[in-house]
């Protein structure tokens, strides 16, 4: 029996603290997905190069991301270093948390996109006298980024959302912490929890709108 | 005649036999023969788990002796601080015996009894951090449970002093847990977790250093806020385990020591 009646205008008053809340939010997804690109080139880099060691550690790395859950990589990032003497804030164990999921993830994307390019395209810029990485700067690169690009931006659409895990280590700036703190006030978990999911939501399309309109521009034939 | 006389009797039977149109959530309760308790098990002494992993504590027996008075069997869903009312909202349980501060705030979305507990605020800290007192807290890394009376009074006060930071975990443990690792300097927590977590064992490098000047917290039994005939009955029920001496009998069964007074002077309730 859901019996509740609604308090909207005590949760309208609360909504320029969570916006303050979101835009935490979207600041960490931001920052995740730079370190977590630079991260999954140098992955990538490692897996193409044939050492043994460093292939194995990207192996490891993008194993780890992708098959075990995002809450267990942030919540390893807070209370598993903090065993070992390591104390990293709530906000930069959230932020590690992420960017480590967002690298594994986005490796494996790379990787596919490669695997997607003929390597007789390589062969035949060699062959018109381009180097090694000219060839690789020029033919491939281009092209696997824009096959990589609209899966990169699921992977930002999950950043934003993967946030939210935050409050299972301290984090009480994001807009996830922000509305458990208003919630645990006040109660009015209902309204609350509907704003969040609306700003999340409003976030997570603007940013894949933002995605498709930069990538009809950037991808044009 | 005789069938009309059969329909009449039929239909007076059938209209005893059917609950009343507006049976309310006492009536439910007793109706359905169970009482559902939302109860927080990483809060010792008041909820935990034996080794058996069963429920046990404080607000587990408060339970079960409330299920007894009303001639039902008891049933413990265990809930997290954060999701006490999302369940009470969504119909998962009755009532709430769950150590919740009987806030204003709080008491616009749900119905609170009389209190049936109160907490004194202790100050726990991580040896290494050399806090002694409760003002020695000023500037440093502190930290409570998120939701809870001490955490919004801890996350006021951080704010007041104007310097260190105040961080909300979501459970007793996780606290404990950032404590003994030193992520955290100090928490604020009830007396009697912070008794029972030192003592405990499970997390090391920690002890309690005094008292928080905060306010005694009283806690209450919640349901929903409409149902006035339970809120009844809990309140009569809060008193009549006072009065039978249950209260003190179960303080010094999970606490130990003089039971809180759970009246306030100089005003009715």
């Amino acid at each position: 029996m859901f019996s509740y009646t609604f308090h909207w205008n005590q949760a309208f008053k609360a909504l320029p603290q969570m916006l303050d809340g979101a835009l935490v939010t979207l600041q960490i997804a931001i920052l995740s997905m730079v370190i977590g690109m630079a991260c999954a080139i140098a992955l990538t880099l490692f897996r193409l190069s044939g050492n043994r060691v460093l292939g194995g550690f990207a192996t490891a790395w993008v194993e780890v991301a992708r098959n075990t859950p995002a809450l267990f990589q942030i919540y390893m990032a807070h209370f598993g270093l903090g065993n070992f003497g390591i104390h990293l804030s709530p906000y930069t164990a959230l932020l590690v948390g992420i960017a480590f999921n967002n690298a594994g993830y986005l490796a494996e994307n790379f990787r596919g996109a490669l695997k997607a390019i003929p390597e007789t395209q390589t062969r035949s810029a060699r062959s018109l006298g381009m180097t090694p990485m000219q060839a690789f700067r020029y033919i491939v690169m281009p092209q696997m980024l824009r096959i990589a690009f609209l899966p990169a931006t699921n992977q930002m659409v999950w950043a934003i959302l993967m946030t939210s895990l935050g409050v299972t280590v301290g984090m009480n700036t994001d807009l996830a912490g922000v509305t458990q703190e208003l919630n645990a006030r006040s109660f009015r978990t209902f309204e609350f929890f509907a704003l969040a999911a609306v700003i999340y939501y409003v976030i997570a399309k603007i940013v894949t709108m933002a995605a498709r309109l930069f990538a009809a521009r950037m991808f044009r034939y | 005649m005789m069938q009309s006389k059969a329909f009449v009797l039929g239909l007076a039977a059938a209209a005893a036999f059917t609950a009343p149109a507006f049976a309310d959530k006492l009536d439910d309760v007793i109706a359905s023969g169970t009482l559902r308790c939302a109860v927080v098990l990483d809060f010792p002494p008041m909820g935990s788990r034996d080794e058996n992993n069963n429920p046990i504590g404080f607000d587990v027996d408060y339970c079960n002796d409330l299920a007894k008075a009303l001639g039902v069997t008891a049933e413990i869903v265990e809930t997290p601080f954060p999701e006490r009312i999302p369940a009470l909202m969504s119909g998962r349980v009755d009532v709430g015996v769950a150590s919740t501060s009987d806030t204003l705030e709080r008491a616009k979305t749900v119905g609170m009894s009389i209190p049936y507990f109160a907490f004194n605020m202790a100050v726990t800290a991580n040896d290494k951090s050399g806090i002694k007192s409760f003002e020695d807290m000023k500037g440093k890394t502190v930290g409570a449970t998120a939701g809870t009376f001490e955490a919004i009074a801890l996350e006021k006060q951080v704010k007041e002093w104007g310097t260190g930071e105040f961080r909300p975990y979501q459970t007793q443990a996780d606290v404990f847990l950032a404590l003994s690792q030193g992520q955290l300097d100090a928490t604020v927590s009830t007396n009697t977790v912070a008794q029972s977590n030192v003592k405990g064992g499970k997390f090391a490098g920690i002890s309690v250093v005094g008292n928080a000047p905060f306010d005694i917290d009283y806690v209450a039994l919640f349901t929903n806020r409409e149902e006035y005939g339970f809120i009844n009955y809990l309140n009569l029920f809060v008193n009549q385990q006072v009065r039978t001496g249950r209260y003190k009998e179960l303080y010094e069964k999970w606490v130990g020591g003089e039971a809180p007074d759970l009246t306030v002077g100089g005003v009715y309730r």
